[in-house]
């Protein structure tokens, strides 16, 4: 019998045990959820209710059309105010999931007599869902290794700043409740597989449903389960299990997903979701030859039958790839290219480049983003190796694809959190198992400690983290791996099991000040208020962007174009409801084109694109006066670039630069830089605010020219406080139909050159 | 047709009391050297039509053109060819100001020096030569100066009476430069031309003169003598070589031929072009629906069949009333999503007076689409109008919900579900010791 390093009561009765566990496990789920929705109303406590950033406010569009006017109504939206003048047929564009699911909120509370403003609604819904994201991390990683696990899972991923980035209140977009469907999508797949349960299989296929109307990242779930299922035949642990699970997944998945209007027939037609119908049908024929293998015994039989399945299985691919030459399936989009080559987007399709969220992560980012969770999910993967079940090979999978594409794209940061923290939750509760548990190793010559040394101990169960009798401790994860077994390991003492937990336990305290951290600072910016902190200590408010958006509602007429880069697009829209002509749906990169190639080309070259798309206003961002880095002028490359690839004769990057190189905007500043409109719009009246000193410009540090740029086919119409917004008004063509720099020029009482008769008079001679 | 139609609405213009569409106050500015009654042909001709003259001297300041930003008059001629300056209210800017309020001009250029008018006709597409260069014709042979000269009027014009006898001019002719808002009223004979001396002896001068400058000769029919110009505003400005034109002197002098010349009724006409008269059209209503109903729709979907209708109006100055027209039979339609999708004619509805209408099926392509009118004729006020229409995709219910095409998924869809009722019918029905069999097909 082995000796224990500290005693525990034996006199309670195993069934007060378990209840208390139980009882134990729900109140801290209720204080996981708890901790997940608080940590993330930082931004309303700081700022206000608000709806966040540039997509939220579509979707929050959306949604009050939707709480409008129903359903259908949303369906059949086509909004004419989108993509001026082509308009966008929204119903048929969008996911429609958060919408659907912030109506039904609505509906149901207001059928409660709750009169909740919707706004408040999709505020909040982010919060609400990480608390249903912690639990079905919790159910999914309980079902990897224990309860404790996945309570440490759920207290990860409640809190963890990676995730938090995209739910924070106010972030009303897809992500917010995509990141449940996902990890309940895969949890109800790994129980499927797990008991080889149609009924489980058919609940993956309903949240797979969920998740391809909530979030376009559904083709990570459309590729990660047929890749699971590949690598398990290959394996050679093909089972009936998986048959049941992957076929009933797939058949409802499948046609569920092509309900969604926007989805539509691209899982027969497209190539990303070739591989999930490449391993349905493979496992048909696998399920198949099986079953003639039972069958039948005569052994040549079976060669023939085994070179006919991969007959069928080379014909079926052939088939594929066949089907995509000929057009029938369509290549793989330029997004998923990208994920491959990190430089092909900048090459060919500059418009996904320029999305910062696109950019490859950089590595502070991971610590930023998961602390410690980023070490210790190392180990866990290590650790699913030793077991190697099913749904540990998914995990694994999982870790190594996720890892591969957050390294690539910053956004899919998003879709590793999961897997980090239950990772890291089975590393640590694996590491707390070990030194929690009072088992001294034996010393005995000869004889095996491992295997006596963790029966399931009845009398320790007042701690929640007992291992059940399929896992194992650390020691003997190391002793697999060592493959050395027959040494007793384990750990001696009381004194040396406390340092470890007291450092584990001060490690998970850093994490947790880390993370309250980074929330509160970081992640909690509408980004639409702005605030910035004065010598005194002050917190200043600039809210320059919704000063600027009502003006534009209180003083233009409501048919007004606004004409802006597309980032602002969806803002304009949703908070000063006028037309726009591209926004941040960049569903059609000639318009946005179209718009760069305005902004960058000089004025009256951008005149008649102007009058051409009926624009009455052109909106700009300019961060010069206050310092605000993320204005137009440093967004200006992607502009001309994004132009170029449309125009390649008219605009080229290189001549909005000096001859050395460098991209300027005083002095030496290239003509072309200095004649395009979105420069003119930036610093138009600039020096004036200087009263005849030097004009300095704060982002780019540099001495503004001492001439301010003249506009002739445009003029100001409002500025908002600190510069921010800048919004110009386009002049009608002139009355007399002379050109406007003429026009002005006349205005201003300046002398015309005299005007010589038509060229068809000839000089007598 | 046509033709004959201006001819019966002028005659009807002369017979009668008339005003303009605009409004009948005028400001007439005149220069101090010229005498009002040397004019007074043409004033009784304006009071006659129904005009409130008001003279104001071109120094004096009051009464004001412009008061608290609102144009006090309807149409303000300027006969000052002797005075350099204008006052305030006048400047180039002003004057250009007060078109765009909608003010007419009726605007006299000086032959002599370089008056405000003059440098504000370049702003109008109009070219002047060098000043003090006048008209010079030596043909037909007449007992009058070479810089009076009597000028055919066009044939066939919009705007002038037909017929009309020529007129007498003297003062400066001036050159166009393509502006489609111009519309030229009198041009120059082909053996006139512009110059500083009249006798034979400075001819090589003249010659001279006209290399240097590399302008070659100021001379021939294309030299503009009066001309109008209709700004996008609707306004319209008229500019007049030489304020004789006007005069009583040559409305009443006889032509070499020996006829009446006619200047008397060549300045009405100018007058009631440039006060927005004659060939004054307006929009009064614009209406589009589908095919079979009465409502314009708030979007349209693709491929509907939709009706367009637009009622014209010209101004009849006898009666000083809108009357429907129905003359337009060049005007166009186009659907627009920033091509025009379709451009077709809108012609008018027989039996409808000033109805113009068409029926065309929608693209089938979604967009927000305009209806665009945009008549403009030399002349004639322009008729422009855009309406602005989103074109929808179907709704979901209205697709059509069986398709001959797709018989195949449907014989597929009922034959599966047949097959599985059966099967859950024989598995059901079949032999309890299968059962086992399945236990085990699970695991």
């Amino acid at each position: 019998m082995a000796t224990k390093a500290y005693t525990l009561p034996t006199d309670i009765p195993t069934e007060t045990v378990t209840n208390i566990r139980s009882l134990l496990r729900i109140v801290s789920l209720a204080l996981i959820s708890a901790a997940a929705i608080s940590s993330r109303l930082f931004a309303v406590v700081n700022f206000e209710s608000i709806i966040h950033e540039f997509d939220p406010w579509f979707n929050y569009r959306a949604t009050r059309l939707l709480a409008a006017k129903g359903f259908y109504a949303f369906w059949n939206w086509f909004d004419p105010t989108a993509w001026y003048p082509l308009g966008r047929v929204v119903g048929g564009t969008i996911y429609p999931g958060l919408m659907a699911t912030s109506g039904v909120i609505y509906n149901v509370l207001h059928a409660l007599n709750l009169p909740v403003d919707i706004r408040n609604i999709c505020v909040l819904l982010a919060p609400g869902f990480s608390a249903l994201t912690a639990w079905s991390t919790y159910m999914f990683t309980k079902e990897l290794k224990d309860e404790s696990a996945g309570l440490l899972a759920a207290a990860f991923i409640g809190i963890v700043p990676g995730y938090i980035s995209r739910s924070v209140a106010g972030s009303y977009d897809n992500e917010a409740i995509a990141i449940f469907l996902l990890m309940f999508t895969f949890f109800c797949w790994i129980k499927a597989l797990k008991l080889g349960s149609a009924f489980f299989g058919t609940l993956a296929a309903l949240f797979y449903f969920y998740m391809v109307a909530a979030w376009g990242g559904y083709a990570f779930i459309t590729n990660m389960i047929p890749l699971h299922a590949l690598t398990l035949i290959l394996m050679g642990r093909f089972s009936s299990r998986l048959y049941v699970a992957y076929s009933s997944w797939y058949a409802i998945g499948t046609l569920a997903s092509m309900q969604v209007p926007f989805v539509g027939f691209q899982p027969v037609r497209t190539s990303e979701h070739m591989a999930a119908l490449g391993v349905f049908g493979l496992l048909q024929i696998i399920a198949f030859s099986e079953l003639v293998r039972s069958h039948v015994s005569s052994k040549q039989f079976q060669t023939l039958l085994y070179a006919s399945v991969i007959g069928m299985g080379v014909l079926g691919f052939s088939g594929i790839v066949g089907l995509t030459y000929k057009g029938w399936i369509a290549p793989w989009t330029g997004r998923f290219y990208s994920l491959w080559d990190t430089g092909y987007a900048k090459k060919y399709i500059p418009i996904i480049a320029s999305v910062s969220e696109h950019q490859p992560t950089a590595w502070p980012s991971f610590f930023m983003d998961l602390h410690i969770l980023i070490f210790l999910f190392p180990a866990g993967v290590v650790m699913c190796f030793s077991k190697l079940r099913d749904e540990h090979i998914f995990v694994i999978l999982y870790s190594v694809v996720a890892s591969y594409f957050a390294g690539v794209m910053v956004r899919l940061m998003l879709t590793l959190t999961p897997v980090v923290c239950v990772s890291a939750a089975v590393a640590l509760s694996s590491l707390l198992d070990t030194y929690i548990d009072p088992t001294e190793p034996v010393l005995e010559e000869g004889e095996s400690a491992e295997s006596e040394a963790t029966p399931q101990d009845p009398t320790k169960k007042v701690k929640k983290t007992t291992p059940p009798s399929n896992s194992g401790s650390f020691g003997e994860y190391l002793a697999r791996f060592t493959g050395n077994t027959d040494k007793p390991r384990g750990i001696f003492g009381v004194s040396n099991r406390l340092i470890v937990l007291f450092n584990t336990f001060g490690m998970l305290v850093f994490f947790v000040i880390h993370c309250t951290w980074v929330t509160s600072n970081a992640y909690s910016s509408p980004s639409v208020v702005l605030a910035s902190t004065g010598a005194d200590g002050n917190a200043h408010i600039i809210d320059d962007f919704r000063e600027a958006y009502y003006w534009l509602r209180q003083n233009t007429p409501e048919d007004t174009v606004v004409m802006s880069w597309w980032d602002y697009g969806y803002q304009i829209a949703g908070m000063a409801n006028r037309t726009t002509l591209v926004d941040n749906n960049t569903w059609n990169n000639t318009h946005i084109a179209t718009v760069g190639k305005a902004m960058s080309s000089p004025e009256e070259v951008a005149y008649p694109i102007l009058r051409k798309h009926d624009v009455d206003y052109v909106l700009i961002i300019f961060g010069g006066l206050i310092g605000y880095s993320g204005d137009d002028i440093n967004k200006f490359l992607w502009m001309v670039r994004i132009a170029q690839g449309v125009w390649p004769d008219e605009i080229q990057e290189p001549n909005y630069f000096t001859k050395t190189g460098e991209y300027r905007v005083d002095d030496r500043a290239s003509e072309t830089m200095k004649n395009s409109l979105m420069y003119k719009m930036s610093y138009y009246r600039f020096n004036e605010l200087f009263g005849g000193q030097q004009a300095v410009d704060r982002v780019r540090g540099q001495q503004m020219p001492k001439e301010g740029p003249v506009l002739d086919y445009i003029e100001e119409a409002f500025t908002s406080e600190n510069w921010i917004v800048r919004i110009y008004q386009v002049r009608k063509e002139d009355l007399l139909g002379r050109d406007l720099k003429v026009a002005n020029a006349f205005e201003q009482g300046r002398k015309r050159k005299k005007t010589k008769p038509p060229v068809r008079r000839r000089a007598l001679a | 047709m046509f033709f004959k139609r201006v001819v019966a609405l002028l005659g009807l213009v002369l017979a009668a009391c008339a005003r303009s569409s605009t409004g009948d106050s005028v400001l007439v500015v005149l220069d101090s050297s010229l005498d009002k009654e040397a004019y007074s042909v043409f004033w009784d001709g304006l009071v006659d039509k129904g005009y409130s003259l008001t003279f104001r001297s071109h120094k004096d300041a009051r009464p004001a053109v412009v008061e608290d930003e609102v144009a006090q008059f309807n149409h303000v001629v300027v006969f000052a060819p002797d005075s350099k300056n204008l006052p305030q209210d006048l400047t180039p800017q002003s004057l250009v100001a007060l078109l765009d309020k909608g003010t007419n001009l009726l605007l006299a250029l000086s032959s002599k020096k370089q008056t405000t008018i003059n440098t504000l006709a370049s702003e109008f597409s109009l070219v002047l030569p060098p000043p003090g260069t006048p008209l010079i014709s030596h043909f037909p042979a007449r007992d009058t100066p070479a810089t009076v000269v009597p000028v055919p009027p066009p044939h066939a014009h919009p705007v002038l009476t037909a017929g009309l006898p020529p007129v007498w001019f003297s003062g400066v002719p001036f050159a166009y430069t393509p502006n489609p808002l111009l519309l030229p009223l009198l041009n120059a004979p082909a053996e006139a031309f512009a110059a500083d001396t009249t006798s034979d002896a400075g001819a090589d001068a003249v010659v001279e003169a006209a290399d240097r400058a590399g302008e070659g000769l100021w001379a021939g029919s294309s030299l503009a003598l009066a001309a109008g110009f209709q700004a996008t505003t609707g306004a319209r400005a008229t500019f007049v070589g030489g304020v004789e034109m006007f005069s009583n002197e040559f409305a009443q002098k006889e032509l070499p031929q020996g006829k009446l010349s006619g200047n008397k009724q060549f300045a009405q006409d100018v007058a009631s072009w440039s006060f927005q008269e004659s060939n004054a059209l307006r929009i009064d209503k614009v209406k589009h629906h589908r095919v079979n109903e009465t409502e314009p729709r708030e979007t349209y979907t693709i491929n509907d069949n939709v009706v367009f209708t637009m009622h014209v109006s010209k101004f009849n100055s006898n009666k000083d009333t809108w009357e429907p027209y129905s003359g337009i039979q060049d005007m166009q339609l186009e659907f627009t999503m920033l091509d025009p999708h379709i451009r077709t004619a809108l012609s008018p509805v027989p039996g409808q007076p000033g109805e113009y209408s068409v029926t065309f099926r929608v693209p089938d392509r979604h967009g927000v689409f305009k209806f665009i009118v945009d008549h403009k004729r030399k002349g004639w006020t322009h008729l422009q109008s855009t309406t602005v229409v989103p074109v929808v995709p179907p709704q979901h219910d209205e697709y059509p919900r069986f398709l001959s095409a797709a018989w195949p998924y449907y014989i597929g869809a009922m034959s599966t579900s047949v097959g599985f009722v059966l099967f859950s019918a024989l598995w059901l029905a079949g032999d309890d010791r299968e059962g086992k069999k399945k236990g085990i097909k699970t695991e």
